[in-house]
């Protein structure tokens, strides 16, 4: 049981923004999909720290990425 | 190699490695920077893969950064030795040589001039990417040397300020004060001037920085690489936190970057005018060439 990086898809499409990715530690992790304007995490591949967390709610105030239980379905 | 032989033709391609030929397809190989560069990263398959050093490493982002910004991967050598940052240099699309501990830049002398002797027609990168303790305590002597005998290749120092593959003991960079193994009444001495030693001992290039700002810090290393191809020595000393050893929560690695960028890790660039003018001549050449790319492509819009 762990947590890994999740992108609300709805909110990120708002704007036109691939910061968090720049700032991923992985590499091939958090990725940028062109056609929805939307960053997207690879799930098996995160480690959790957070810091796209950091990039999205503490410095741009968009609050689009949440922590969350891997493998959760709402 | 170069880009014209590392294409395989079609009908090869269901044989060959397939990470090897999503880099092609997917991946930096053969591309621009502004097509695969450090501006758009998470956009196309990236030269590292995934390593496994610790969550939230900021040592791990930086590497990431370097491999994203190197001007010529398919003709680049990384030479790293013991430490955190082997785990993920060894895991890139990049020839990694790893040596002794400390001896990276020895290494590094004799595979550049072989280079020099046995690809005269060809520009060939060599990169030593080493922790604190590579460079600046075991392997003290040999960086110096490589540097006092002018050596033309890019020495990357990773300063975590600790030895922090080992157990977090203290190291010549850790700065004074700081409570560590090895030091459990805090550090007595002072953190060792790498840059200065650096100047001292006949760098041309020398860059302090904390890289938290992605276009400066690619900057930096391509401009290291391109006045270490032709002038001499380049240096930079990069600050990459251990978040485990300074006890630093991941979510707030990325802050402490940057306040650290205000304070002992200010940027602080150094270039002798040799350097200058080979850093003015090839930035305008690439500038030029993106102008021509730019004009191009609206000509064929038109």
């Amino acid at each position: 049981m762990y947590y890994v990086a999740k992108v609300n898809a709805d909110m990120c499409a708002e704007y036109k923004c691939n910061t968090c990715t720049l700032y991923c530690p992985e590499a091939n992790t958090l990725m940028f999909n062109k056609d929805g304007n939307t960053s997207w995490v690879d799930e098996d591949r995160c480690k959790g720290c957070a810091l796209c967390v950091y990039v999205c709610t503490d410095m741009l105030d968009r609050n689009c990425i949440t922590m969350e239980m891997a493998g959760h379905e709402e | 190699m170069s880009l014209a032989y590392i294409t395989p033709s079609e009908r090869f391609k269901r044989y060959l490695p397939k990470d090897y030929v999503e880099l092609i397809d997917f991946g930096p190989f053969g591309k621009t920077q502004e097509e695969a560069g450090p501006g758009n990263m998470g956009q196309f398959k990236e030269l590292m893969e995934e390593h496994p050093m610790c969550s939230g490493c900021w040592m791990a982002y930086y590497i990431r950064l370097i491999f994203a910004s190197l001007p010529c991967p398919e003709e680049t050598v990384t030479i790293g030795t013991a430490g955190c940052g082997r785990l993920a240099i060894s895991q890139a699309a990049v020839p990694f040589v790893y040596g002794n501990y400390g001896d990276q830049n020895a290494m590094a002398s004799g595979l550049t001039r072989a280079f020099r002797l046995r690809f005269p027609d060809k520009q060939k990168d060599v990169i030593t990417i080493a922790g604190d303790g590579g460079t600046m305590d075991i392997g003290f002597s040999m960086t110096m040397h490589s540097w006092i005998r002018g050596e033309k290749f890019t020495t990357i120092m990773l300063d975590n300020e600790v030895y922090g593959n080992t157990g977090g003991q203290s190291s010549g960079m850790s700065p004074k004060g700081a409570v560590l193994k090895m030091a459990p009444m805090g550090k007595d001495f002072e953190k060792m001037p790498a840059t200065d030693l650096a100047k001292a001992a006949g760098c041309v290039y020398i860059v302090r920085m904390s890289p938290t700002n992605i276009k400066q810090a690619a900057k930096v290393i391509r401009r290291a690489i391109f006045v270490a191809r032709e002038v001499g020595p380049t240096f930079i000393h990069a600050y990459t936190s251990c978040n485990i050893e300074y006890s630093i929560p991941t979510e707030d690695v990325f802050a402490d970057a940057k306040e650290k960028g205000k304070g002992r890790f200010a940027f602080d660039e150094y270039m002798t005018d040799e350097a200058k003018i080979v850093i003015e001549r090839v930035e305008g050449e690439e500038k030029a060439a993106r102008k021509a790319r730019k004009a191009s492509k609206a000509e064929a819009v038109n």
